[in-house]
């Protein structure tokens, strides 16, 4: 155990799953915006040439779509929004203007619990797509069109989730990153962005 | 870049423009096929002149057509069809089926890597196979379903019409090799006026519906047909009206704008927020210092 000040935050597995869709996901990301627009063609080549990314992005896709589902099922209790998540929610521009009267969080935040609900429905959509589009000689022209769509809607839903999601775990709220990578934060971080999280802790231990 | 010496008027999945600094007369190969006897000829000439391995892959199934569909590398079929009129006569259709060379071609709208699709300004749709990474895109975005993938090589292909003998001069190998005249190759004004020609000539013999296949839906196309009976396209295993399709032109349009607006705009909320606002703050008691 680490010193009394110490709060465990993550677990060793819930870190190694993070980071295993973080790293996937960005690849996809990369790859994806790649064949997006022309403007970030570029991209393919850091990333190996066009045909490479052609090949690598579905095999990518599927592996991340693994990673979603543990993710999905080690978090899916912690994300269940409550009432006083709802409450946050209507708050939520005190919260991003750091005001008080923001109501308490928990473990996650109702942030934190919509971006989990909105990637992992992503996930679903972009894999449930993606497959015409891997094998386009096997799915009819007007599936394939259609997946064109869906997956490009959902990829841009996933990005803008994506963006928010590094910059508040980078830059606003810090020690963010230390517990992902560590899994400890003090217990005046968790007591300032997850109070209910840190009463909770203290009332157990 | 693409190896035939034609001036280029449309690159795929390029924001620059083409060079498109020459003009060049807009060319058309024109298949009547009133005349068409289905003795392919120009299936077998295409292969030669083209160098493609004939893959006999699969058994006959029994019909006069050479291969069920086209492959990656079959660019040109003729279709043998069997059409039963309102009337209980029994027709017998034979078109010859390959790029259409459109206008504005839904292959090249499509295609996400830059420069493997070009268009000619002669109005030839080309596909520069050391540029494609086999995404089948363009297999998506035409209305004409023509594209095939090697599986093999990951590379799609088609009918070039013949780019490389049009760069030089000469007349596409199919038309080279059409015993009856169903195939002619010129300026796509020249041929329309042959077309219209011989589309009278057809009302004259009592083909009350014949007429010019140039589907508007693509801004017309580099191949024109003249059918017996136009008003139903369908007997001859073309489309009725093939358009470039409306996912196509938003997911082309719309949806990129949107999506470099979330990558940017996206990238400079959360700057100008961290400049407004800055980090969340601990606060000095929390902390318990
Ligand atoms: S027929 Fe298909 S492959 Fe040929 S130019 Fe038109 S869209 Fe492209
Ligand atoms: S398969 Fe090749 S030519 Fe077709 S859209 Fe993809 S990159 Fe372009």
């Amino acid at each position: 155990m680490a010193d009394r000040d110490e709060i465990q935050r993550f677990t060793m597995a819930e870190r190694l799953i993070h980071w295993a869709v973080a790293i996937s996901f960005v690849y996809l990301v990369l790859s994806g915006l790649a064949l997006f627009h022309p403007s970030f063609y570029w991209l393919a080549y850091v990333l190996g040439g066009g045909p490479v990314i052609r090949q690598w992005h579905p095999i990518v896709g599927v592996l991340m779509f693994v990673f979603l589902t543990a993710m999905y099922l080690k978090w899916r209790r912690d994300m269940k929004l409550d009432d006083l998540d709802r409450r946050w929610l209507r708050q939520v521009h005190k919260y991003i203007r750091h005001e008080e009267g923001v109501p308490e969080a928990g473990r996650f935040n109702a942030g934190q619990k919509l971006l989990f609900k909105t990637m992992t429905l992503m996930g679903v959509l972009l894999l449930l797509s993606g497959i015409p589009l891997w094998f386009p000689m096997r799915f009819s022209r007007n599936l394939r069109e259609w997946s064109i769509l869906v997956h490009e809607v959902a990829a841009l839903v996933a990005i803008g989730g994506l963006i928010a999601h590094i910059y508040m775990g980078t830059a606003v709220v810090r020690g963010s990153m230390r517990a992902m990578l560590t899994g400890w934060v003090s217990r005046a971080w968790a007591r300032a962005h997850h109070p209910r999280w840190a009463r909770e802790f203290e009332r157990t231990s | 870049m693409p190896t035939v010496s034609l001036e280029v008027k449309a690159v795929s999945a390029t924001t620059t423009p083409a060079p498109g600094m020459k003009e060049a007369p807009r060319v058309a190969k024109l298949i009547d096929v009133s005349s068409c006897i289905g003795c392919k000829a120009c299936e077998v000439a295409c292969q030669e002149w083209n160098d493609l391995p004939p893959s006999v892959d699969r058994p006959f199934t029994g019909s006069y057509q050479t291969m069920p569909d086209l492959q990656w590398n079959f660019w040109q079929l003729i279709k043998f069809r069997e059409v039963l009129h309102q009337d209980g006569r029994l027709e017998w259709t034979m078109t010859k089926y390959q790029c259409m060379h459109c206008a504005d071609p839904g292959c090249l709208r499509a295609c996400p890597a830059p420069g493997a699709i070009v268009q000619y300004a002669n109005g030839i749709v080309d596909f520069v196979q050391e540029n494609c990474i086999g995404c089948g895109y363009c297999i998506t975005g035409c209305p004409f379903d023509v594209p095939r993938l090697n599986p093999q090589t990951g590379k799609v292909s088609k009918c070039t019409l013949c780019s490389d003998r049009v760069a030089a001069g000469l007349e596409p190998a199919c038309i080279k090799a059409c015993p009856t005249n169903c195939l002619s190759f010129g300026t796509k004004e020249k041929l329309l006026q042959i077309a219209h020609r011989r589309v009278e000539q057809l009302k004259e013999r009592g083909f009350t519906k014949a007429g010019v296949y140039d589907p508007p839906g693509v801004g017309g196309t580099h191949v024109i047909y003249v059918l017996p009976h136009a008003d139903r396209p369908e007997d001859y295993g073309l489309p009725k009206d093939p358009k470039v399709s409306w996912t196509l032109k938003l997911w082309k349009g719309p949806l990129k704008w949107l999506g470099r607006l979330i990558v940017f705009g996206g990238i400079l909320a959360a700057f100008v927020h961290y400049l407004r606002f800055g980090p969340h703050r601990v606060r000095e008691e929390d902390t318990g210092k």
